[in-house]
Parts: C-alpha cells; structure tokens; sequence
C-alpha cells in the first residue's frame, strides 16, 4: 500500500509537472499577453511599460523559470523583485498577480472558491435528495406507471444539457414566474443561498437522474436477496425494508460516484455558472481564457491538475478500503 | 405507501404496463409545451411609473449594471466602459462635457487661459472642493493644484504602466521624467494652492481633451502612499477616493459595487439618489429580465430580439433613447501589402459594398457610413462627395483603371476576429468584392492574435476594424488611425500603414491651430482625402439603444461618455402599474 502510495504520488508529479510546462508554453503562443490586457487602444508606449512591469520582455525560458521560482524573478511589479536576486514563483508559494483583474492570484481564487462551493455542495444535496428518493420511489413501484415515469425522466434529465434546461428555467421560472431572483450572486449568506437555488437544481438535474437510476437497479438487485425476503417474512412493510435494510448495500455506488464527482465541484459548472451569472471559478476560468490573463489560467489549470490528481487517488483509495478483493499493490 | 406485492408478479406484458407511464410523461411534456406558450405574461410597458414630483428630489437607491467586470477603479489604470462608469461617479476632472458635447470648466472655475503662442494652459481651481472623507486623511482635506500635478505624475510613472500615458506625449519633459532623468514633469507647473500650468513642447488643442479623460481625474497622493505603507500599493484600485457626487463604497468583487451620495459634494443643491448600486457580470438577457421586472433602472445593452420588441412597445417609447455613437467601423486595407498599395483597387473595395446590409445585421442598430467621422464629431462633412457608397458600376470602373478588368488573379486573405457574428458579416461583403471579381479566404483568429497580427506592417492584407473616440474630436480619428507617426514595427496604431505627407502636413497644422473654424476646416479637407485614398472602406457608424424606468429623472445616454449616471434623481416612491394595463396580463 505505501509502495503504491508513493508511485501514484510521484506520478502524479510528473503529471503535474508536464501540465504546467505545456500549459505555460502553449499560452505564450497563442497571442501577446500585453496586448490582450490592455485592448486594441493600448499605443506601444503602454505595452512596453506593461511588458516590464510583467517581465514579458523577457525570455519565455526565464519567465518560466521566474514562474516556477527556481530562476531570478522578472516581475517588476512584484514585492519580490530585487534586480536579478528575488524569487517570486511558485516555490516561493507566489501564484503571481492577475492581469485583468489587477490583484493577487491567490486572492481571486480566495474571492470566487467559495462560491463554487457553495453551489457545488448545494448542487450536491439536491442530487442527493432528489436522486435517491426517486430512486426509492422507483424501486418501491418498480414496473408500475410511477417507475416508467420517472425512468423516463430521469432518461431525459441525463439526456438535456443544462445549456438547454437552464434558460429555459431562467426565463420561466424566473423571468415570468418570479420565483427566484434573474441570475447573479447577491449579498449576504442567505441571498448567496436563495440565488443558488435554480441554477444548483438546474446543475443537480443530471446527477440526480444518474444517481436514481443506479439506485433503482441496485435496490430491484438488493431487494431479490434472502436476508430482504427474511425481513418481508418477518412482516415489515416494504418502506421499512427498503430503507432499514436494502438501502445501505444499495448506495455504496452512488457514494463512489460522490467521491469521483469532488473535482468537478471545485472546478465550478463553467456554463451554469455562465447562465447564471454566478461570480465562481468556472467564470473566472473562462473569461481569464478570453482575456489571455495568463497567471490565473496557470492557477486555475494547477488547481484543477492538482484536485483530479487528489480525486482519483482518493477514489482508488477508498474503494480499496471499501472492498478487499481489490489489492492495490498487485494491480501494477 | 400501499403495499403493492401483487406487482412484484406481473401477469400484464411491458408495453401495456408502460402505457400509463408514457401517458404521465406525455401529460408533462404538453403541461411544459402550455406553460412556455401560455404564460408569456411579458409586460408590453414599465411596471412602475415616478410618483410625480414636481420638483427634483434626494433619496432612493439607483441600480445599473454592466455586461462583464469593473477591471480597476484607478483612474490611472481604467480604459474601458465599465469602469468609467464608476469611476465617474467617484471623480472628477478639471474640465468635462455637457450634455451637447461641449467642453465645460467642472474643478477647475473656467476655462483655462491660453498662452499667445498656444503652449500654454493656466487653470484656476475652484475653491473649497473636498476629497470625501476618509480615516486616511486628518480631517477634511482640500483639493489643491498639488494634487493635479501629482496625479498627472502618476499617471505618466512608467512604473504605473498605465495605457493613458501618450495622450499627454506634447507636456515638456515627458521624455526626461519617463526616463527617470527628471524628478517632475518640467511642464507642470504649480503657481499657487489653486493654480496650476501646463505647458507643452508644440501648440496642441487636443491637450484639453486628454485633462479632460479620466486619466486625469485628480487623486489624492495619501491614498496611494497608506496602501503602500500597507506594503499592498495594488489595494488602491480597489479603494478610490475622489472629490465626485458618489463616494465609494463597497466592492465584493465580481458581483456589486456600491456607492453613496456625497452630501459635502461642491455642487450644492444636486439631487441624486442616496445609493448608487453597480452590478457585475450582468449578461443581456439577464439583464433584460430584471430591468423589465423593476429591479433594474437602465438597461444599456440589449440583444437583438429584446431590441425589436422594446422598440416596438409603445409604452416604452418615452424612456427609450436610440442615438448614434461617435463610432466608425469598416474594413482596414494594409496600404503596403498588395493589392492594396494601389488606389483603385482600394476604392473599388469601397464602392463595391452594400452597406445595408450592416444594418440589417445590426437590426437595423447602424447607421451607413462614408466617411472617417462620425455625424456628431466636429469635421464631419455631409456633403463631402463620397467614393465611399454603394456603387457597383464605378467599383468595376476603378477594378479597370486599377489594371484588374477580369478582377485579382489571387485571393486576398481577409484576417477575422472570433465571436458572434464576425464570420457571417465578413462573408457578407465578402461576396460583395467577389461581384468585382476579389476573391476572399477568411482566416478566423482569436481576438487576442488578430490585434496582435494586424498592428504589424505586412501581415494581414484586409481585416474588419472599427473604432471608439476617446473624445469629441476630429484628430481622435484621423490622427490616431492615419498619421505616418502611429505606424509601428508593433501594435501599430495605424493599422492600414497608410502614409500620405500631404495628410501628415494638414494633421500636424491643424492641432495647433488654434482658431476652431480654420482648424475645422483643416479637418474637413484631411476627412476628403481619406474618404478618396480609401485606406479603409468606412461602412457603419453603430446606433446605441437604451432604456430608462420612467421613474428614473433626468437621464439620456450622454454625448461622450454614454452612461453616465452623476447627474440622476429618483421621482420616488414608485407606482406600481397595475397588470391589466396591458393586453397580455401579469404573471404576478
């Protein structure tokens, strides 16, 4: 196991480390930074001062050295630059300062986190709620009109994609109903918690049709299995059955599907996010892309490397723990 | 819950057992189909009107938003929409624009005097201004020609990297304290608590309009010296202070900012709203919702089907603007790559365009243009005898004096940005220069890659460029985009490398003379031969739309700087329109 540990660790290094250097490499190619941040309008005088400022006239090998923080930092602008003897990158724990933005890296990220979160753990209950009562609810009445029904939506809450269901929903539900607010973020906990609502249902839809269907299954398995006729036998009615004692074997995929799903929460549903206009990293992601704004793509790029790295390791982990037919230190 | 064991045996076959299952899902499905036909309860007007006061009142909270974020509230960094926005509610600058577009004394108490030989400006400012008050500062603290000057350092500081900085090139000794060889700029100069002179290297009269920019709204020096001594100098573009209507107040970044009235503002007697909320990220459609529910004050950017249906909504009419911007878009020939070094080949290129159909792209938010300048710079000449119209028969005319009768035996490679709609325009005119017989390639590149491509000589040979004024003058167009001077090895701000001495001749005399009608004239005669050089085919001048609630006094989308939000009151408190007013009914 701690064999094993360590070669996952070490590889997910090396990954690590390749995604950052053609990541650094390739973004550089696609276009000037200095251009991009400062518009079409910016005259050659404003480049060349921005350009030192951010140590883009300099070698792309020393800027990535400077980046890494294993070369002299390059960022005028930096607190760490002392004329070719500071280090200002990563290994220094520097993320660099947001083009666009105009503000420490780390600081962005601080700002829009916790606002992915809390939609991706809002997301996260409504999968759960919604997907595993309608997966009991299905199991219960399998092969009646209340199963087919709700197979078939949840058929089509994996089918739609949120870029269809979620303007739908905003202009119905929100527009001409008025349920809920038009997009945006608010101000306060229980605002943050109210704007959330839609687009966490929209972005739940998919998981939660995924979850109920796999729970459907695994309970119409479960269900078959003697110690279940045995406590039928013994008189409990199917609703105790169903959650005292099927429930608990039944929802062991679901719980890895959870674990495998973390990632993604962190990484922020980028077009619900959009849709909603919801301030999170997904958006952050996308508009740092548009806008060449080159040390929160790195960031965000590292983030999300390092959390899918995380996520799977965890992942493999506990479904060692979970069942001890697995061995990880044969599996090569 | 029934206990329904008989089911776990069925004696029915699937498809039967189904049937009430796809009947349920069919039901829902038509409910959904009714809901999104039925309920479009849009309201055809406003749902709230002003209460009706007779005169200009205080009070209220006035919210307005933006499509994406505020990039930075210094005035030395912003260049952009968004943040002018704020920015000019905050601050204010020396000089300003009324509403007809005319340049107006604001902090300083007139009009500058001008030295005879034009190099000179000497400002008076009004006494008694304050900056708004902040623990960072003593106590009240007064504006003074010392702040001018510092923030006009700042601003040109190349540590500062602001994009401001050539807009006041002609100050004498901007080059020695750019290099660091000068502690001050030699041609600042502060005579007095209140006076303060500017003089430059060569007469100029486009200086006024770059005070006049936000670049050189006035900050006070302790505001960016406490967040340096904080040892965090960049927490200042997020903490502004100025002398403007509105203080500001709050920031949570990427969502809202906020500002309130600043009741010791040195206009006394100005009504404004008590709150000012500016919201981020605020997408069109979002935008459109909210603004027609009432939660919303102005609606500046409309997509183009809400455009159609608020234009078509007779209620609305009283509170809808449409003006056009000082704009010019059109089609940018590199004059030094062929075949765009030869004259006729560019004129055919300008006549062989329909421009309607930029309008009807637009639905209908375009003007056709023919010239360099927009209707409402000054210069602008409506009776200048265009090349630059739909005209395929002298387009053939000049493809045959150009030499190509049979039309260009190679395509020419059109350079094009992504984004909505760009390739569908591109090869809208594009099969219009394929009737003179110029063939098209599209080449679609980033948006980043294509600025950077087309300020270099010798790269892209035709390409979709447009432009923004920075202020209400001729030389904004004309200079900046066509003088020999803006032609660079890089981000060439002359992307047609055109170079013509005779327009460089009639530029350079018109920006220091300093009678308006000769200068004007000047202009007039460099807008003729642009329009007859045709380095760009000029197609559209943009036609900006905007929405205000009734409720919302004394608001139009402003000459030059469109949204402009300091001088608003709130005809408070609203009345609710009741839903039957209009045909369709309320969905509340």
């Amino acid at each position: 196991m701690t064999r094993y540990l360590v070669k996952r660790t070490l590889w997910a290094a090396f990954v690590l480390a390749t995604l950052v250097t053609a990541v650094f490499f390739l973004i550089h190619k696609a276009g000037d930074p200095a251009t991009v941040a400062l518009g079409p309008r910016a005259t050659a005088d404003a480049i060349a001062d921005f350009k030192r400022q951010k140590g883009l006239d300099q070698p792309l090998a020393a800027q990535f050295g400077s980046y890494l923080g294993v070369a002299p930092c390059v960022r005028l602008d930096s607190p760490d630059y002392r004329d070719g003897d500071g280090h200002c990158g990563l290994l220094q724990g520097s993320l660099g300062t947001s083009y666009t933005h105009r503000e420490d890296v780390a600081a962005v990220i601080g700002h829009r986190m916790p606002r992915t979160l809390l939609l991706g753990v809002m997301a996260m209950v409504f999968e759960l709620l919604f997907g595993i009562s309608a997966g009991i609810i299905a199991a219960l009445r399998r092969n009646t009109w209340t199963d087919t029904g709700i197979m078939v939506l949840t058929f089509a809450g994996i089918s739609v994609p949120t870029f269809v269901t979620g303007p739908i929903a905003l202009f119905v539900v929100a527009f001409l109903l008025g349920w809920f607010p038009m997009g945006g973020y608010g101000v306060g906990f229980w605002n943050h918690v109210y704007h959330g609502l839609l687009p966490s249902m929209i972005l739940a839809v998919g998981g939660a049709a995924t979850y109920a269907r796999i729970l459907r299954g695994e309970l119409v398995e479960t269900l078959r299995m003697d110690y279940v006729r045995t406590a039928k036998a013994k008189g409990l009615g199917p609703f105790p059955v169903v959650v005292r004692h099927a429930l608990r074997n039944a929802l062991i995929p679901i719980v890895t599907l959870l674990g495998l799903s973390l990632p993604g929460l962190v990484s922020g549903a980028i077009v619900t996010e959009k849709i909603f206009n919801w301030p999170g990293l997904g958006m952050l992601t996308i508009e740092a892309i548009n806008k060449l704004d080159v040390p929160i793509i790195m960031a965000t790029v590292l983030m999300f490397g390092v959390l899918v790295q995380l996520g799977n390791l965890l992942a493999d982990v506990a479904v060692a723990t979970l069942d001890p037919r697995i061995r990880m230190g044969e599996r090569g | 819950m029934t206990p329904s064991t008989r089911k776990s045996e069925p004696k029915v076959g699937w498809f039967r057992r189904s049937l009430p299952g796809m009947a349920l899902t069919l039901a829902l499905l038509s409910c959904a189909a009714y809901a999104v036909t039925h309920v479009p309860a849009r309201p055809e007007g406003p749902r709230y009107l002003g209460a009706g006061n007779p005169t200009p009142r205080s009070g209220g909270t006035f919210v307005f938003g933006a499509a994406s974020d505020v990039p930075s509230l210094d005035p030395h960094i912003a260049y952009d929409a968004n943040s002018y926005m704020a920015l000019r509610l905050v601050f204010d600058g020396l000089l300003d624009y009324d509403h007809t577009g005319r340049m107006v004394p604001s902090l300083a108490r007139a009009m500058p005097t001008v030295s005879d030989d034009g190099r000179t400006f000497t400002f008076h400012l009004r006494e008694g201004v304050y900056f708004h008050d902040s623990p960072i500062f003593d106590g009240p603290r007064e504006l003074v020609a010392e702040d001018v000057r510092f923030s006009l350092e700042r601003l040109l500081h190349p540590e500062t990297a602001s994009p401001g900085v050539s807009f006041f090139g002609r100050l004498r000794g901007f080059e020695d304290y750019r290099a660091g060889r000068a502690e001050h700029v030699a041609g600042i100069a502060v005579r007095g608590r209140y006076e303060v002179a500017f003089t430059l290297d060569e007469p100029d009269q486009t200086f006024l309009n770059a005070l006049a920019m936000v670049f050189a709204y006035p900050v006070p020096r302790e505001n960016y010296e406490h967040y340096a001594a904080l040892g965090d100098a960049g927490e200042v573009e997020r903490n502004p202070i100025g002398t403007g209507p509105f203080a500001f107040e709050e920031w949570e970044r990427g969502v809202q900012l906020t500002f309130t009235r600043n009741r010791s503002y040195w206009q006394p007697n100005r009504p404004n709203p008590d709150r000012m909320v500016m919201i981020e990220q605020l997408s069109g459609e979002t935008a459109v919702g909210r603004f027609s529910n009432g939660d919303l004050d102005v609606l500046t950017s409309l997509p183009a089907v809400h455009y159609l249906f608020f234009k078509q909504a007779e209620a609305w009419a009283p509170y809808m603007a449409e003006e056009p911007e000082a704009t010019i878009r059109g089609l940018c020939m590199n004059t030094q790559m062929a075949p765009f070094d030869n004259v006729h080949v560019r004129r055919a290129v300008a006549a062989a365009i329909d421009r309607d159909f930029m309008r009807q792209m637009a639905q209908g938010r375009a003007l056709p243009a023919g010239q360099m300048l927009p209707p409402m710079i000054p210069g602008y000449d409506e009776h200048l005898p265009s090349l630059q119209r739909f005209d395929l028969q002298r387009a053939r005319e000049e493809m045959r004096l150009a030499g190509y009768p049979d039309g260009l035996p190679e395509p020419v490679t059109a350079w094009i940005a992504e984004g909505q709609g760009s390739l569908v325009a591109a090869q809208l005119w594009g099969r219009d220069l394929e009737r003179i017989g110029i063939r098209v390639e599209y080449r679609q590149v980033a948006f980043s890659v294509y600025v950077e491509e087309t300020g270099k000589p010798g790269q892209a040979q035709l390409f979709p460029s447009g432009w923004n004024m920075d202020f209400p003058d001729p030389s904004n167009f004309l200079e900046i985009l066509l003088h020999s001077q803006n032609i660079r090895p890089e981000s060439s701000e002359n992307r047609s490398f055109y170079r013509n001495p005779e327009l460089d001749a009639l530029l350079d005399e018109a920006r220091g003379e300093p009678d308006r009608e000769r200068r004007l004239a000047l202009y007039r005669r460099a807008n003729d031969i642009v329009s007859r050089d045709a380095p760009w085919a000029f197609l559209s001048n943009d036609l900006g739309a905007e929405l205000w609630q009734p409720y919302v006094m004394n608001y139009r989308p402003h000459p030059v700087w469109k949204e402009n939000y300091r001088d608003v009151w709130l005809d408070l408190p609203r009345r609710r329109v009741p839903d039957s007013i209009y045909t369709m009914g309320g969905a509340r």
